[in-house]
C-alpha cells in the first residue's frame, strides 16, 4: 500500500476532571450533566483549548505493518496552559502510546478557568495516528467543479442513561483528510460530506468507539440518532479527583462508592463507618462514632443544613437518598471554621443538581422500600431533581406476626423522605467572561416522615399496650452564589419545621420546633500569597413542648425501688426559644509550599435567660513537599451547643448548660502516587470537656424541696490514634476497579468529671456507664484496630463484584464476678458485682460483605438487578452481652447472620 | 431525634434478648432463693415531723421481719442467717460495719424465717441512732421518708444470699398521708377454679395451664407523698405479682404494676411444664405480691401434675 503517513489527535474535550490543587469538578461524561456539583462547589467555567499542535512521529514498526490506532491519553494542564504530564489512560502498544505522548508533552493550550479564574485541570485526550492514501503526483491537479454534498445531522446519546454526549467527534472513515463536525452541549452534530456511503465513526470521551454505515444521497440531509455505549462500568462513570484540602483530613465519598459500597445497603451515612476514625457501631446501628467521640456529637448536615433525624425508625435506612447525593465530604475532624455546633466530626452531604440535557430518572426497589429520581431541565438554564422513597414493611409484617387467637399483635412501620431541588444559573454551554459577575443558586426541599404503630394486647395478656409515634421534618432552604474576579459569596438562608408525636397510654407528647437560620460565606482572593473567607452562621428554632403523662417517680416525688404506682396526670405546655450564631474568620497565608490558615469561630447561645459567649481559635498549616507528597496539620477548639430542649426547667432539662467543648489537634502526610494512587496518614488527639452527661446530681432547692437537673455539663473524654487511608481511584471510564483500605489505631476514653450521680436519672443514664463508683474509663466505643477493605471490580458485560472486610477489636465490656446473689426484694431484681471497669472486651469482630450486580443496558434505559449479602460467611460477632437473672454468668449475643438482600433498579 | 434512637435501641434489645433462651428462669426455683420479704407493719409514720419522744416512740417500735426462703434441691439442709440494718441503700450487702447494726442471727430450714425486730431502735456503736445515719446518706435527707435497709445474708454450703429489704419510716410532712397497709392476696385462680391452700388439683399433659390472681384493685390503695414542684403527688397503688414454680417455667414472672404509661397490667399467667424428661410429681408455686411502697405478702399453693 502507498502510504503517506499522518498522525492526528483530536481533543476529547468532554473529560474534565481536576488536578490538584485546583477547587473544580466538572460534568463526567456518561452522566455530564446530572453528574455536576452543586453551584456551591467549584466549577469549570472556561475550558482549555489547543493553541500548539505538534504532530507526532509514526511510529516505524507500526507503520511498516499499516497499523492505525487511537490512543487515549490523560493530560494535566497548568494554570497557564502548559502540559505538566501525560498518562496513556489504555495502551494502544506498537509504539503508538510513546509516540503520542511525547507530542502531546509539546502541545500548548489556553488556561482553563474553574470559577472564573485560571486554575490547572486535567483532559482526556485521544490522539489518532491514521494511514492515508497517497496525494496524486505533482501535475495531475486539476480544477474540478465543485462536488455535489450531503448532509449527515443528529444527535448523540449516551446509551442507557440518555446523556447528550458533547464535544464527540463524527466523521466518516478513517481518512485524515476527511471533514469532522464536534457535537455541541446538546449532542448535536453537523456534517457535509461527499454523497454515498459513510463509514460513520465517532470518537467520545467515556465511550466505546461508535462505528456505522450511512447511505447518504447527493444534496439530502439524513438525520440519525447515534446511541454511544459508555466505556467502563456498566451505568455510569464517576471520576473524580481530590479538591484542594485545607482542613488536615477530608474524605470525599462518591454516590457510585455511596450506593455499591457492600454490606450498607446503599446507606451512605453507613458508608462512612468504612473510613478512618470512625468506629464500628454496633448490629445495625449507623452511630458515627468520630475518633472517640460518642453518638450525636458528629454534625450531619444537607448542603449546609442540619439533618434532624438522621436514621428512620429502627435503625432504619439514614433520611439521606443516595439517588439524590453528589458527593459526601467527611471531615473526622479539624475542619474549618465554618463549621461549628459538633465536638465530634462534620459530614456535609452536597445535593445532586438536576441534569440539564434531558429528562432523567431511576426507580430501585428493595427489602424494605421502594423510590425513584427523576432529573430534567424546565427551562434553558433552569432544572429540577427530586426523589422519593416509602417504606412498605408495612405491608409485609403482617405476614409474619403471629395471629394467635385470644391476642392481637399489630405492629405498622411506615416511612417516606423526599428530596427537591430546582436550579437556577446561565444557559447551557454558555461561559462567562472572564472577571465578569455572575449568579447561580438553587432551592431545595427535603423531609422525612416515620410513624410507628403498635397494639398488643387480648384477653390472652396481660397488659395493652398501645402506642403511636409520628416523627416528621421538613426543611426548604436557599442558595445564591455571586462570583465576580476574586470575591465569592455564597448566602444560604433555610427555614425548617419539626413535629414529634407520641401517645403511649395515658402518655402523650406532641412537640414542634419551627427553625430559622441563614449562613453566608465570603471568600476574597486578596492576592496569589492571601485569601480570606469569612462569614456568619445564625440558627434560631421556636420550640414548643405539649405533655401529658403520669406524674414521673424521681423527679414529682421520691421514688421507692419496685412496681410503679398509677400516678396523677400532669400537663405541661411550654415554649423555648433558642438563638445559636457565629462570626467566623479565617484567612490563608501562602509562601510557596508552605499555606498557613488561622481562624476563629466566635459563637453565642441564648436560651431563655441563659447566654453563652466562647471563642473558638483554630489553625492549620499544610506544606506542600513535592507535588505529590503534603504535610500538614491543626489544631484548635470546638464546640456544639446543648439542644434547646434541654434547657427546660430543671428536673426536665437544666437552663444553665454551657457550649459542650472539644481540642482538636492532628498531624499527616499525604502521598500521590501515580494518578490513581493516594495514601493518607494521620495522628490525632482529642480532648473532650463540658460535654453534656444525663444526670446531674439531686440538690436541694429554695423552697426547702429537691431536683435532680436532668443533664450537666459534666462529660469529659480522651481519644488519639493513627489513621491510615489507602485509596485507588477510576482512572478514567475504562478502569475496572477502584477501592480503598482504611485503617485506624486508636484509643478512646469518656467519662465524667466528679463523683457519680447519688440518684439514677429518672429518664435513664445518657453517658458513660459507672460501676464501681468509678465515672471514668474507656469509652464504651473504644476499638484498638479497625480496619476496613473495600474493592469494587468491574467484570464486564454489565457484571459488578464488590466487597467489604472489616476486622475491629471487640468492644468493652465490665466482667461479672459472682461470689454470691445480690437481691433486691422490693424490686424482684438482682444485682450484679462486676469486677474492673471495663476490663474485658467481647470478640474480635470480622465480616466479609459482597455485592453482585448484573446491568442490561438498553438505548433509551437501564436494567441493574442486585444481590447484597451481609456477613457472607456467617461469622457468628458478638454485638451484645446479657446476663441471666441472677448476673452469675454472661451470655453473648451475635449479630446479624448471613443477610443477602435482592434489589433492583431501572433507571433512564 | 434521641426519642428514636432510643426506641431503636430498645427495640433492637428486646429482640436480641428474645434470641436469648437461658436455662436458669427466675420463674423455675430449683436452688436456694428468697422470693419474698415482707416487714409487719411495712411502714411506721411518727405522728409528726418533729423528732418528739411521741414521734420516737412509734419510730421505734417492734415490727416482725419474714422472708420467703425456699431451697428445693437442698433436702431440708440447714441455713445460716445473719440480719443487719445499715444506713445506705446503695450498700447492698451491709458491707460498711461502722454504720450496720447486726438485728438477728441464727440457722434455719427452708420456709419462712420470721423475726421480731426493731430496727428504728438500732443505736451504732458510737451511740448514733442509725435513722439518723440513715437520714444522712439519704440524698434527700428524708423528704420522701427514711428507708433503712434490711440486709438478709443467708449462706447453705457454697450458695449465698444477701436480701435487701427497705423498711420505711415516715411522717405525715404533707395533708392526706397515711401508713401504707400491708397487701393481701385474695386467692388463685387454677384454669379457672378457686385454688385453695389445702387443694392438690391435678394437671395433665404439657398445658400450657392458665393461673390467675382473684381481683385486688379494691385493695389497691390511694395514698399521696410529698411532691418535688407540688406540695403533694397523689398515687395508686398497682400490686405486682412474681410468679415461681419448682418445676416448669412461667413465662411471664412478674404481672402487674404501673407501665410507663401510667396503665396497670392484669394478674394472669400461664406455667409450662417442662416439655420432655418430665415425670408425674407435685409441684409447689408460690405466688409474691407487692404493693410498690414497701409491702409485701405471698401464697403459695400445691397441684400434682403428670405427662
Amino acid at each position: 500500500m502507498s502510504s503517506n503517513v499522518k498522525a492526528r489527535a483530536a481533543l476529547a474535550a468532554a473529560s474534565l476532571w481536576v488536578a490538584t490543587p485546583a477547587l473544580a469538578q466538572a460534568p463526567q461524561p456518561g452522566a455530564p450533566a446530572a453528574e455536576s456539583p452543586p453551584a456551591a462547589q467549584p466549577t469549570i467555567t472556561k475550558p482549555p483549548a489547543l493553541v500548539q499542535q505538534v504532530e507526532a512521529q509514526y511510529p516505524a514498526e507500526a507503520l511498516a505493518q499499516g497499523l492505525t490506532a487511537s490512543v487515549r491519553l490523560i493530560i494535566t494542564i497548568a494554570e497557564d496552559g502548559a502540559v505538566t504530564d501525560v498518562q496513556s489512560a489504555e495502551l494502544a502498544g506498537h509504539g503508538f502510546d510513546e509516540a503520542a505522548i511525547a507530542a502531546v508533552r509539546q502541545f500548548r493550550f489556553t488556561p482553563a478557568e474553574v470559577d472564573g479564574v485560571p486554575a490547572p485541570v486535567q483532559v482526556e485526550y485521544v490522539y489518532h495516528f491514521t494511514l492515508n492514501a497517497p496525494p496524486p503526483p505533482e501535475g495531475q491537479v486539476a480544477a474540478e467543479p465543485e462536488a455535489p454534498k450531503a448532509t449527515l445531522t443528529g444527535q448523540l446519546i449516551s446509551r442507557g442513561s440518555r446523556s447528550r454526549v458533547a464535544g464527540a467527534t463524527v466523521r466518516c472513515g478513517d481518512d485524515a483528510e476527511a471533514t469532522e463536525a464536534v457535537s455541541d452541549v446538546d449532542g448535536r452534530f453537523t456534517l457535509e460530506v461527499p454523497p454515498g456511503e459513510c463509514a460513520v465513526r465517532v470518537i467520545a470521551s467515556g465511550h466505546q468507539l461508535y462505528q456505522t454505515k450511512e447511505t447518504l444521497k447527493a444534496n439530502e440531509t439524513t438525520e440519525v440518532n447515534f446511541y454511544l455505549a459508555p466505556a467502563g462500568s456498566a451505568f455510569e462513570t464517576v471520576v473524580r479527583s481530590e479538591r484542594p484540602k485545607k482542613e488536615v483530613v477530608r474524605r470525599t465519598v462518591t454516590r457510585e462508592e455511596a450506593q455499591k459500597t457492600p454490606g450498607t445497603f446503599g446507606d451512605p451515612i453507613r458508608v462512612l463507618q468504612t473510613l478512618p476514625g470512625v468506629a464500628r457501631a454496633p448490629f445495625i446501628s449507623g452511630d458515627l462514632l468520630v475518633r472517640g467521640s460518642n453518638p450525636g456529637q458528629t454534625a450531619t448536615l444537607m448542603d449546609g443544613v442540619r439533618i434532624p433525624n438522621l436514621f428512620h425508625l429502627l435503625g432504619g435506612p439514614s433520611v439521606v437518598n443516595a439517588e439524590f447525593i453528589d458527593s459526601l465530604d467527611f471531615f473526622p475532624g479539624g475542619y474549618g471554621s465554618q463549621y461549628g455546633r459538633a465536638v465530634g466530626g462534620v459530614v456535609d452531604v452536597a445535593t445532586r443538581k438536576g441534569a440539564a440535557d434531558t429528562v432523567h430518572g431511576s426507580v430501585k426497589v428493595d427489602l424494605l422500600d421502594a423510590g425513584f429520581f427523576i432529573e430534567a431541565p424546565i427551562t434553558d438554564g433552569i432544572s429540577v431533581a427530586a426523589s422519593a422513597r416509602r417504606s412498605y414493611i408495612d405491608t409485609l409484617l403482617p405476614m409474619v406476626l403471629p395471629d394467635d387467637e385470644g391476642s392481637t399483635l399489630s405492629i405498622v412501620p411506615v416511612y417516606w423522605d423526599y428530596q427537591l431541588r430546582v436550579d437556577f444559573g446561565a444557559p447551557r454551554g454558555s461561559t462567562p467572561e472572564p472577571g465578569a459577575a455572575r449568579s447561580t443558586g438553587y432551592i431545595m426541599a427535603f423531609g422525612s416522615d416515620d410513624k410507628l404503630r403498635l397494639v398488643s394486647g387480648g384477653e390472652e395478656e396481660n397488659r395493652d399496650i398501645s402506642l403511636d409515634t409520628h416523627t416528621v421534618f421538613h426543611r426548604v432552604k436557599g442558595d445564591w452564589t455571586y462570583r465576580k474576579g476574586p470575591l465569592t459569596t455564597v448566602f444560604t438562608p433555610y427555614v425548617g419545621v419539626d413535629y414529634f408525636d407520641i401517645s403511649f397510654g395515658q402518655y402523650i407528647e406532641n412537640d414542634s420546633i419551627y427553625s430559622l437560620g441563614a449562613r453566608e460565606v465570603v471568600s476574597l482572593e486578596l492576592s496569589d500569597a492571601l485569601t480570606l473567607r469569612t462569614g456568619l452562621d445564625v440558627y434560631f428554632e421556636h420550640v414548643k413542648v405539649d405533655v401529658q403523662a403520669p406524674s414521673p417517680e424521681g423527679t414529682e416525688y421520691v421514688p421507692f425501688p419496685g412496681n410503679d404506682p398509677v400516678a396523677e396526670l400532669i400537663h405541661e405546655k411550654l415554649t423555648i426559644n433558642g438563638f445559636d450564631g457565629a462570626l467566623f474568620a479565617e484567612m490563608d497565608f501562602k509562601w510557596g509550599p508552605l499555606t498557613v490558615t488561622p481562624g476563629v469561630r466566635g459563637n453565642l447561645q441564648k436560651v431563655g435567660g441563659t447566654r453563652n459567649l466562647l471563642l473558638d481559635p483554630r489553625l492549620w498549616v499544610r506544606y506542600m513537599a513535592t507535588e505529590r507528597t503534603s504535610l500538614k496539620g491543626s489544631l484548635g477548639l470546638y464546640s456544639q451547643p446543648a439542644d434547646t430542649y434541654q434547657f427546660i426547667f430543671s428536673p426536665y432539662g437544666n437552663p444553665l448548660l454551657g457550649y459542650q467543648r472539644a481540642f482538636q489537634s492532628s498531624l499527616g502526610v499525604e502521598q500521590r502516587l501515580g494518578d490513581v494512587w493516594n495514601v493518607d496518614v494521620t495522628g490525632f488527639f482529642n480532648r473532650r470537656f463540658e460535654n453534656v452527661v444525663a444526670p446531674g446530681d439531686v440538690r436541694a432547692t429554695d423552697g426547702g424541696s429537691f431536683t435532680q437537673d436532668r443533664f450537666v455539663n459534666a462529660g469529659i473524654g480522651k481519644a488519639y490514634g493513627v489513621e491510615l487511608m489507602v485509596k485507588k481511584d477510576r482512572a478514567a471510564a475504562t478502569d475496572k476497579w477502584y477501592g480503598w483500605l482504611s485503617y485506624t489505631l486508636s484509643h478512646a476514653e469518656d467519662g465524667r468529671a466528679g463523683a457519680k450521680p447519688r440518684v439514677d436519672g429518672a429518664f435513664g443514664d445518657d453517658g458513660p456507664p459507672v460501676v464501681n463508683e468509678q465515672t471514668y474509663g474507656l469509652s464504651l466505643w473504644d476499638q484498638t484496630h479497625i480496619l476496613t477493605l473495600v474493592a469494587n471490580y468491574v467484570l464486564g458485560n454489565g457484571w459488578e463484584l464488590g466487597g467489604r472486610f472489616r476486622l475491629t477489636t471487640g468492644r468493652p465490656t465490665t466482667p461479672l464476678v459472682h461470689p454470691h446473689d445480690v437481691y433486691n426484694s422490693d424490686s424482684n431484681n438482682y444485682g450484679p458485682t462486676y469486677g474492673r471497669h471495663l476490663s474485658a472486651r467481647t470478640s474480635t469482630f470480622h465480616q466479609l460483605d459482597v455485592r453482585v450486580e448484573k446491568g442490561w443496558r438498553f438505548d433509551n434505559w437501564t436494567l441493574a438487578l442486585y444481590l447484597d449479602v451481609q456477613n457472607l460467611y456467617n461469622a457468628e460477632n458478638v454485638e451484645f452481652v446479657f446476663n441471666d437473672y441472677r448476673y452469675r454468668n454472661e451470655m453473648e449475643i451475635p449479630g446479624i447472620p448471613i443477610l443477602p438482600v435482592l434489589g433492583v433498579k431501572g433507571s433512564f | 431525634m434521641n426519642t428514636w434512637l432510643k426506641y431503636g435501641g430498645l427495640l433492637l434489645t428486646l429482640g436480641a434478648v428474645a434470641c436469648v433462651d437461658p436455662d436458669d428462669k427466675p420463674s423455675n426455683v430449683h436452688d436456694l432463693r428468697v422470693l419474698g420479704i415482707a416487714v409487719e407493719r411495712p411502714e411506721l409514720m411518727a405522728p409528726t415531723c418533729e423528732l418528739t419522744a411521741e414521734a420516737l416512740e412509734v419510730l421505734t417500735n417492734e415490727v416482725s421481719y419474714r422472708a420467703l426462703v425456699v431451697d428445693p434441691k437442698g433436702e431440708g439442709r440447714s441455713i445460716a442467717y445473719t440480719l443487719w440494718a445499715c444506713a445506705d441503700p446503695e450498700d447492698t450487702l451491709c458491707e460498711n460495719t461502722a454504720e450496720r447494726v447486726q438485728l438477728a442471727q441464727g440457722t434455719m430450714t427452708p420456709g419462712e424465717l420470721v423475726v421480731p425486730i426493731r430496727p428504728g431502735a438500732s443505736v451504732l456503736s458510737d451511740g448514733t441512732l442509725l435513722l439518723d445515719k440513715v437520714r444522712q446518706a439519704d440524698p434527700y435527707e428524708g423528704f420522701g421518708g427514711l428507708r433503712m435497709p434490711l440486709v438478709l445474708n443467708l449462706t447453705a454450703g457454697s450458695e449465698a444470699i444477701y436480701a435487701q429489704k427497705l423498711m420505711v419510716f415516715s411522717c405525715p410532712l404533707v395533708p392526706g398521708m397515711a401508713p401504707n397497709q400491708q397487701p393481701e392476696l385474695q386467692g388463685l385462680r387454677l384454669e379457672g377454679q378457686p385454688w385453695a391452700e389445702e387443694a392438690l388439683p391435678e394437671l395433665t399433659g404439657q398445658g400450657p395451664f392458665v393461673i390467675t390472681a382473684e381481683d385486688v384493685s379494691a385493695l389497691e390503695e390511694a395514698y399521696v407523698v410529698p411532691g418535688f414542684r407540688r406540695e403533694a403527688v397523689s398515687l395508686k397503688e398497682a400490686w405486682s405479682i412474681s410468679w415461681h414454680a419448682s418445676l416448669g417455667e412461667i413465662p411471664d414472672e412478674e404481672t402487674g404494676g404501673a407501665d410507663f404509661n401510667g396503665e396497670p397490667g392484669r394478674h394472669r399467667v400461664e406455667w409450662e411444664p417442662p416439655e420432655k424428661d418430665g415425670v408425674a410429681q407435685e409441684v409447689t408455686f408460690w405466688a409474691v405480691a407487692r404493693d410498690g411502697r414497701g409491702g409485701s405478702t405471698w401464697l403459695i399453693r400445691k397441684a400434682r401434675w403428670s405427662p
